[in-house]
């Protein structure tokens, strides 16, 4: 096997094309098209710059050399019928190479985005974080903040400040992406997915739904006529007008989700001992003694009168040991799934009032 | 003993005579042959079909507020499109159609091991695909070929009509796997050991297992979808404690080493048609066909890497990102190994092998694109986007489409003795090629851009690429229907091919064109792999096959 003069000059050629590739790459202007909306997007970007160098250096060398050799091979005239080719079967220091150079790649690219998801995975929320569950309907968003009663349809974040964002669906899997955040979770109904990260830009943002979720999926984005919210990093003071605008607006409007009617239970004489008996035997198997979101199939229920994050209730009432009995009573139906009523869980209002003065106990 | 019965040709030689009714020889037939040419008809109009309601999409999206369809219409028609196309047209392609065609004459045999078998899987896929149609009537399904549910489970009724089309092609695959997986292991000629089996046999040899195995979960999972449709078990109802994403793992179970099945058999091809048309080995005969199995291996740990942005826990996910990059090392050994095949070559750009020299360019585009989505971070963003459907179309069309045109071109005169015209052939090629890059190049950078898959209305920024695309799509539609013109005429007016055209020297091309009833007078005996080119043939045992003098078959035990 011999290697000509033509040969190495095709591998001059195909070296500088893909190192104009790779510089292209490294340079190429990515937030001024697409702006790097929170804290992480700037390395997810620097991946991406990673794989398109390396992709693209590996793409151009393939076919480079296929050209050049479909040029520097083909069948000749004065080649007839029956003429060979090198009968080459195999060269095991040319295979080694070939196992290599993919290897090295998968290697490379297996340590940065191993390092890189392990920072965008969700941490224990600590500190200062701002909790906020995001819904997603047919065909539409809506938001919880701490603080606020029901549910808003525009998405306010104060930038710099840390977020924790819980999302689930009221019906079909939705998807939450917003293409300058490089963020992206799905919506599924019966299951919390939870992301962490923090505004970095001020704007307004394009919320698009991904996930195939019926006939209006294409107008599930921001700016149609289906779903005209934004999503708005702000300043703190204007996030703080905002809140405190919406908390007051939202304090008079009429529940999201409807409890029937007023609880009816007395509390008075619950005996937090035999409520924890009756919570292993009955609610164990769909609640943990665990922060919200650690989900069996309903959330989590340590803590569930005394979470500042929580503030709410699923059913959107204040976490009050009345309003717990009122789900425990009447039952609840909503994005995370149903819960019993009474008839079907089978509490007596003694139990019931066991029941809430065990989870009470609880911080 | 049993050993001692094959290789004295006591299997091997068991023949049946040949049907002379119409029905049994051309609609009922078990010869393996016009199975294959069978499969390839049905596969063929699912394709015109499932090849309109792709048109139909880009007629759509040529407006940003679509207007073409309404929503609900684009939506069954998308649907439809990708099942389809990977349940109706590639699978069968590369299995039921070139697998039973080529391969058990490439290995020397004269049927596959279950000629009944193959009857049946053949008829079966027909049936399922007119029930897939036909849920047009009822109302067909909407949520896309995954039907996730509960999207799927608010779907028309034909939803259900769907599941049970597909659950029908399940099992002829898996039957198809049995049959093929048997007749590899026990009808080789004497000598054909496996490291002297042609590389497609090879693909096929690899993906048997994968159409056996990985369909039952699939089976499984549209038997529960079905159940819960009809008879309201809540299997995927999170308000009765069912899962949503217990049908993700199930149907991805299924559908990523589906992939493979819808690319190992074209991987194959592109192995005999590369060497053939360089006049030389090919590179690395060993490292090709042990890194299919590497491929088939790793496919099956590898699903939930469609699962990223679904909610599947952070520790699981790593091992799926990591595996999954791992399938870049196979592959890439693949594509390295076959560039090297035209170092050093006489090449004939004859339409086959400029269809495999495509393959070579627009897959490997698709492979790298793969390891990008493997990369989680990066499939947080590219996920549901069509950057995806860029992704899925250079791999399904760039490659197991471009391998299955080039196989047609490779094998049309072992079917029909004629060959396809070489000029339209061309012009195919080229039209074909610009076509589908012009199509799907753009979806690149329209989904990193922010336009969401499986949309019939979007952001009327993202127009006028997807006006060039559509443009383009025409024209790959054109070459297309050239393809056709092409198989039409050439049956009746193609030049006359005799038994081996290309010079290649694999057992199938030492036989007459059309291959005859039995295949072969006298079973072969082999002892070298096919590739040598220059040196005499490896086999054997096959100097009565092209005279004319009928030499007495063996009798029929």
């Amino acid at each position: 096997m011999h290697l000509d003069r033509g040969f190495w000059t095709a591998t001059a050629v195909i070296v500088v094309l893909s190192l104009l590739a790779i510089v292209w790459w490294i340079v190429a202007p990515i937030q001024s098209i697409m702006p790097e909306a929170v804290n992480r997007a700037a390395q997810i970007d620097l991946l991406f710059r990673f794989l398109a160098a390396t992709g693209s250096a590996l793409w151009i060398a393939v076919l480079g050399y296929i050209l050049y050799f479909a040029l520097r091979y083909r069948r000749r005239p004065d080649q007839g019928d029956d003429a060979i080719g090198l009968q080459i079967h195999d060269n095991h220091k040319l295979e080694l190479w070939w196992t290599l150079i993919p290897t090295l790649f998968v290697v490379a690219l297996a340590i940065f985005s191993v390092k890189l998801f392990l920072e965008i995975e969700p941490v224990n929320a600590q500190g200062n974080t701002l909790v906020i569950e995001g819904l997603g309907h047919q065909w539409f968003y809506t938001f919880r903040y701490p603080g606020i009663h029901g549910e808003v349809k525009e998405m306010h974040l104060p930038v710099g400040q840390p977020i924790t964002l819980h999302v689930s669906s009221y019906d079909v899997i939705h998807s939450f992406w917003i293409p300058d955040m490089r963020l992206k979770v799905d919506m599924v109904p019966g299951l919390i997915n939870t992301f962490t990260f923090t505004p970095t830009r001020v704007g307004r943002y394009e919320l698009i739904c991904t996930e195939f979720c019926g006939t209006l999926h294409g107008d599930m984005r921001s700016g149609t006529s289906n779903d005209p919210a934004y999503v708005y990093i702000d300043p703190p003071y204007k996030y703080k007008a905002w809140y405190d605008a919406t908390q007051k607006a939202q304090a008079n409007a009429s529940d999201a989700v409807q409890v029937a009617s007023a609880g009816t239970v007395s509390l008075a004489g619950g005996n937090p001992a035999a409520g924890k008996a009756l919570f292993v035997q009955k609610c164990s198997a769909c609640h943990a003694l665990a922060p919200f979101d650690q989900k069996i199939v309903g959330p989590g229920l340590k803590g569930v009168l005394h979470d500042p994050k929580h503030p709410t209730l699923v059913s959107g009432e204040p976490a009050t040991p009345d309003n717990v009995a009122k789900i425990l009573q009447n039952g609840f139906t909503g994005p995370m799934g149903m819960m019993p009523n009474q008839t079907a869980n089978g509490l007596s209002d003694k139990d019931i009032a066991n029941l809430v003065a065990f989870l009470n106990s609880l911080k | 003993m049993a050993v001692a019965a094959v290789h004295s040709g006591g299997i091997a030689d068991h023949i049946h005579p040949e049907p002379q009714g119409i029905l049994r020889r051309y609609i009922f037939s078990i010869d393996h042959k016009i199975i294959g040419i069978q499969y390839m008809i049905t596969a063929g109009i699912f394709m015109i079909l499932g090849g309109m309601l792709a048109e139909m999409i880009r007629v759509q999206l040529m407006r940003a507020n679509g207007g073409f369809m309404t929503p609900d219409t684009f939506n069954t028609v998308f649907s439809i499109h990708g099942s389809t196309m990977v349940w109706l047209v590639i699978i069968p392609m590369l299995t039921g159609a070139f697998g039973n065609l080529i391969f058990p004459v490439q290995i020397g045999a004269r049927d596959v091991a279950f000629p009944w078998l193959n009857m049946i899987s053949f008829w079966i896929f027909p049936v399922a695909g007119l029930m897939l149609y036909s849920s047009f009537l009822m109302g067909a399904p909407t949520a896309g070929w995954t039907e996730y549910p509960p999207m799927s489970l608010q779907g028309q009724p034909g939803t259900s009509m769907w599941a049970a089309a597909i659950f029908l092609i399940g099992v002829s695959s898996t039957m198809t796997g049995i049959n093929f997986l048997v007749t590899i292991l026990k009808m080789r000629a004497p000598g054909m050991t496996f490291t002297r089996m042609p590389l497609f046999v090879w693909g096929q040899f690899v993906t048997a297992p994968l159409l056996m195995i990985a369909t039952t979960a699939l089976g499984a999972a549209l038997a529960a979808l079905f159940i819960q449709r009809e008879f309201g078990v809540p299997f995927f109802d999170p308000t009765k404690g069912g899962s949503p994403l217990l049908w993700q793992h199930m149907f991805w179970f299924y559908s990523h080493p589906a992939v493979y099945i819808m690319i190992l058999p074209a991987f194959g091809g592109i192995s005999e048609i590369l060497p053939t048309f360089a006049r030389k080995p090919i590179f690395g005969y060993k490292m090709i066909a042990f890194s299919s199995c590497a491929i088939a291996i790793l496919g099956f740990m590898v699903w939930a890497h469609h699962m990223f942005t679904s909610g599947v826990a952070p520790a699981l996910q790593l091992p799926f990102m990591v595996l999954t990059m791992l399938i870049a090392i196979p592959t890439g050994i693949k594509i390295f190994s076959w560039v090297t095949t035209l170092f050093g070559g006489v090449l004939r750009f004859a339409t086959p092998m400029l269809f495999a020299t495509g393959f070579l360019a627009t897959f490997t585009m698709g492979g790298i694109t793969g390891v990008f989505l493997a990369a989680i971070p990066f499939d947080l963003h590219a996920h549901g986007t069509y950057f995806i459907v860029a992704h899925l179309h250079y791999v399904l069309v760039g490659g197991s489409l471009m391998g299955i045109l080039a196989m047609l071109f490779f094998w049309y005169p072992k079917m029909t003795g004629r060959m396809m015209n070489e000029t339209l052939g061309k012009w195919a090629f080229w039209l074909f090629f610009i076509g589908f890059n012009g199509t799907f190049l753009p979806m690149h950078w329209l989904g990193m851009w922010g336009m969401p898959r499986r949309v019939a209305v979007y952001d009327p920024q993202f127009q006028t690429w997807n006006q060039i695309a559509s443009l383009f799509s025409f024209v790959m539609t054109l070459a297309l229907l050239l393809v056709i013109v092409n198989v039409l005429w050439s049956m009746k007016n193609g030049k006359r091919s005799g038994h081996n055209p290309w010079g290649a020297r694999t057992l199938e091309w030492q036989i007459p064109s059309p291959m005859p009833y039995y295949n072969f007078k006298h079973v072969p005996s082999v002892f070298s792999t096919p590739y040598d080119f220059g040196e005499p043939l490896p086999y054997r045992g096959l100097e009565e096959e092209l005279s004319d003098s009928s030499a007495p078959l063996p009798a029929a035990h």
